[in-house]
């Protein structure tokens, strides 16, 4: 059953992914209302899936990477639904989806992996670190999102020759306060989700990086994302500076997860 | 029969030599409009005159006479014969004549794609003709729809979205910049007239507060008084730059005035804020290395011009969607127009066949004055289903045959046929 609605919530991404990128291309009003409306469908069945997935093991569905995978997709949906209106840049979606789409075609191919966990990861403190984390890796896709826009439109007024992105794309001020609002979002959730994982490593097995390449490879994740902020904060680095930085940060997930896939440690399914 | 047609010519038929004598301002228009609807051969007129067209739309049984008539007493005006005019104008009817009333109304036929002013323009020919008396049902119903359309191409289009000319060019480059000009400070360098209309757009959009500069000073005060904003002296106004957001120049200097150097060294204390720069000097004000630096964008006048030839292209493309907005638009009036001619014959006629079933049914009642409720409710179903039978195939013909025209000559054979009154007699 819960394979069915993940399938179905996988069409609907993938299909609102299509729109979206017409929407991109012709910017026809109605092409865009809709690719919301399919968005917002493939959500609602997300959600159903993942709730008929965590009563069916028994347990939240976060106990591997293909799930907690699912729960970024998730919660990246949202936050584009979110920021498109509170920023009315109705093309990040454009953006966004194509990475969603894109990890869930992935974890539909990834073996689905266990039901049943060790008993040390049965817990909910190990829930809410993998929730915390998600969600801040969520809301770094739109970091990444906004930091690739900004860049492609600082681009497009530097060379002066107006392309059809820069018609497309808001002001880099908009861009830049999008990419940061995603930064401090996600960074308390990363930070809270990391600091939770780093307890219960030293609990359970007396060390908090012990045998385990993801939780190093997110702990570098987190210096970059802390450097981007301080950066900000201390040194007013803004504009193309802080869209470099969402680009690295992103780049550096992507290896963390490559690392929980490849390489054995506590992370692995 | 009565007919709709349009008639004139415009930018894209006639020279502007002809075009301005045939174009007249608002007081001889009502005049002439007066006349010409007073002739009699047109039932409803609407004048359009600007610089660019000359148009008249009308209802009349013989367009081509209502044409002559119009446009000879258009030309009598400057003495224009009606032999000069005659064979620039084009004539469309029917569909054709609406197609064009909701292009011109959409800006589409506009010399400049989807300038703004021919809306305003449409408006004030229709206000003038409705207030000569000389607008009727059928281009009250046109009109009334050509604003729609029109409203709905701007904003289901963006025809009419990006800037055209240099300054408002530069001007929506700040905004792809800053997102907001509210609050943004701006620095005027130079007297050029081009330079004080950008300086005064942007401030028209927010930007505050201005500061102004001149090699000579009376002129920087007035400039500034023009503004509301403060004149600075021509030596100093290099400090100020750390404060500025946007930067135009104007001068008539033959090199740069803004150097590299100060550019770069302003920037330190400006945690990345982004600095535009709106060159509109020739020779440039601004050294062109400028544009390299971090978060500082330097434009000059060819690539503001080149800007501006972007949004044209972007105008064209949009054009396209506009257009076929616009017969979408066509097809649906047409066959709303088509729908409501046929309508009341249709209700007249069930009525009338109503009030025959209603007469025969109380005489069988007559001559079955035992009748019980099962019988009655058997003779009104049944009389009420022969009429539906009946009327069935005429209402779907009667539709289906006013789609392809013709509507009247079908209307007046059923009217005639069912004994149905004149047409001004229905509801």
């Amino acid at each position: 059953m819960n394979l069915i609605l993940f399938d179905l919530a996988l069409v609907g991404y993938l299909l609102a992914t299509a729109l979206a990128l017409v929407h991109l291309v012709q910017r026809q009003e109605a092409i865009y209302r809709l690719a919301v409306l399919v968005t917002l469908a493939g959500w609602v069945l997300h959600t159903l899936a993942l709730v008929v997935r965590g009563v069916e093991v028994g347990r939240p569905p976060l106990g591997t990477l293909v799930e907690a995978m699912s729960v970024v997709g998730w919660a990246a949906v949202l936050f584009t639904l979110w920021a498109e209106r509170q920023y009315g840049v109705k093309v990040l979606g454009a953006f966004v989806l194509p990475l969603v789409a894109l990890s869930g075609v992935s974890g539909a191919w990834l073996p689905p992996g266990l039901t049943d966990l060790a008993p040390a990861l049965r817990n909910a403190w190990i829930s809410i670190h993998v929730v915390l984390a998600m969600l801040g890796i969520a809301a770094f896709i739109l970091n990444f999102a906004g930091g690739v826009m900004y860049l492609l439109q600082e681009h497009q007024l530097k060379v002066k020759r107006p392309g059809a992105l820069y018609y497309r794309l808001p002001s880099l001020e908009t861009l830049d306060r999008m990419t940061y609002r995603a930064l401090t979002l996600g960074f308390p959730f990363l930070t809270l989700g990391l600091l939770l994982g780093a307890l219960w490593a030293r609990t359970a097995w007396g060390s908090v990086f012990a045998f385990d390449p993801l939780a190093l490879f997110s702990f570098l994740a987190w210096l970059v994302y802390a450097a981007t902020l301080g950066g900000r904060v201390v040194a007013g680095w803004r504009g193309r500076r802080a869209a470099y930085f969402a680009v690295v940060g992103f780049g550096v997930l992507l290896l963390t997860l490559g690392a929980g896939l490849l390489l054995p440690g506590r992370h692995g399914s | 029969m009565p007919e709709l047609f349009v008639s004139g010519l415009s930018h894209k038929t006639a020279p502007i030599a002809l075009r301005e004598q045939l174009a007249v301002e608002e007081d001889k228009l009502r005049e002439i409009l007066v006349d010409v609807h007073g002739a009699g051969v047109l039932s409803e007129v609407v004048i359009l005159s600007t610089c660019n067209r000359v148009e008249v739309y009308g209802v009349a049984d013989v367009p081509g006479e209502a044409r002559a008539l119009a446009f000879r007493r258009l030309g009598q005006h400057r003495g224009l014969d009606l032999s000069q005019v005659e064979p620039l104008l084009y004539t469309k009817s029917g569909a054709e004549a609406i197609h064009h009333c909701f292009r011109v109304a959409a800006s589409l036929d506009s010399m400049l794609l989807g300038e703004p002013q021919i809306l305003g323009q449409v408006k004030d020919a229709f206000a003038l003709a409705q207030h000569c008396q000389a607008v009727g049902p059928l281009l009250h119903h046109l009109w009334t729809q050509a604003f729609a359309v029109a409203k709905k191409v701007r904003t289901e289009t963006e025809l009419a979205r990006h800037a055209v000319s240099v300054s408002y060019a530069a001007v929506e480059l700040a905004r792809k910049i800053f997102g907001t000009l509210e609050g943004k400070a701006v620095l005027l360098i130079g007297a050029g007239k081009m330079g004080e209309l950008a300086a005064k757009q942007l401030v028209d959009q927010g930007a505050f507060p201005v500061y102004v500069t001149n090699r000579t000073w009376a002129r920087a005060q007035e400039m500034a008084r023009a503004l509301s904003g403060t004149a600075v002296p021509f030596d100093a106004w290099a400090e100020t730059l750390a404060t500025m957001d946007i930067v135009i120049t104007s001068t008539g200097a033959t090199e740069p005035i803004v150097r590299r150097a100060d550019v770069e060294r302003c920037l330190q204390g400006r945690r990345s804020r982004p600095l535009f720069f709106i060159d509109i000097g020739v020779p440039r004000d601004v050294e062109p290395g400028v544009n390299e630096l971090e978060a500082v964008f330097c434009y000059d006048i060819d690539d503001l011009r080149q800007v501006v030839e972007s949004n044209l292209r972007e105008r064209l493309r949009e054009a396209q969607k506009a257009e076929a907005l616009v017969e979408r638009e066509v097809v649906k009036f047409t066959a709303r127009a088509q729908d409501l001619e046929v309508v009341p014959t249709i209700v007249s006629l069930r009525e009338r066949l109503e009030a025959i079933r209603r007469g025969e049914v109380e005489k069988a009642y007559g001559v079955l004055p035992n009748a019980d409720a099962q019988t009655r409710r058997a003779i009104e179903a049944m009389s009420q289903a022969i009429v539906n039978k009946i009327l069935h195939t005429p209402t779907v013909k009667l539709r289906e045959l006013s789609r392809g025209g013709h509507v009247r000559s079908w209307t007046e054979m059923v009217h005639e046929l069912f004994g149905l009154g004149g047409r001004g007699e229905e509801k």
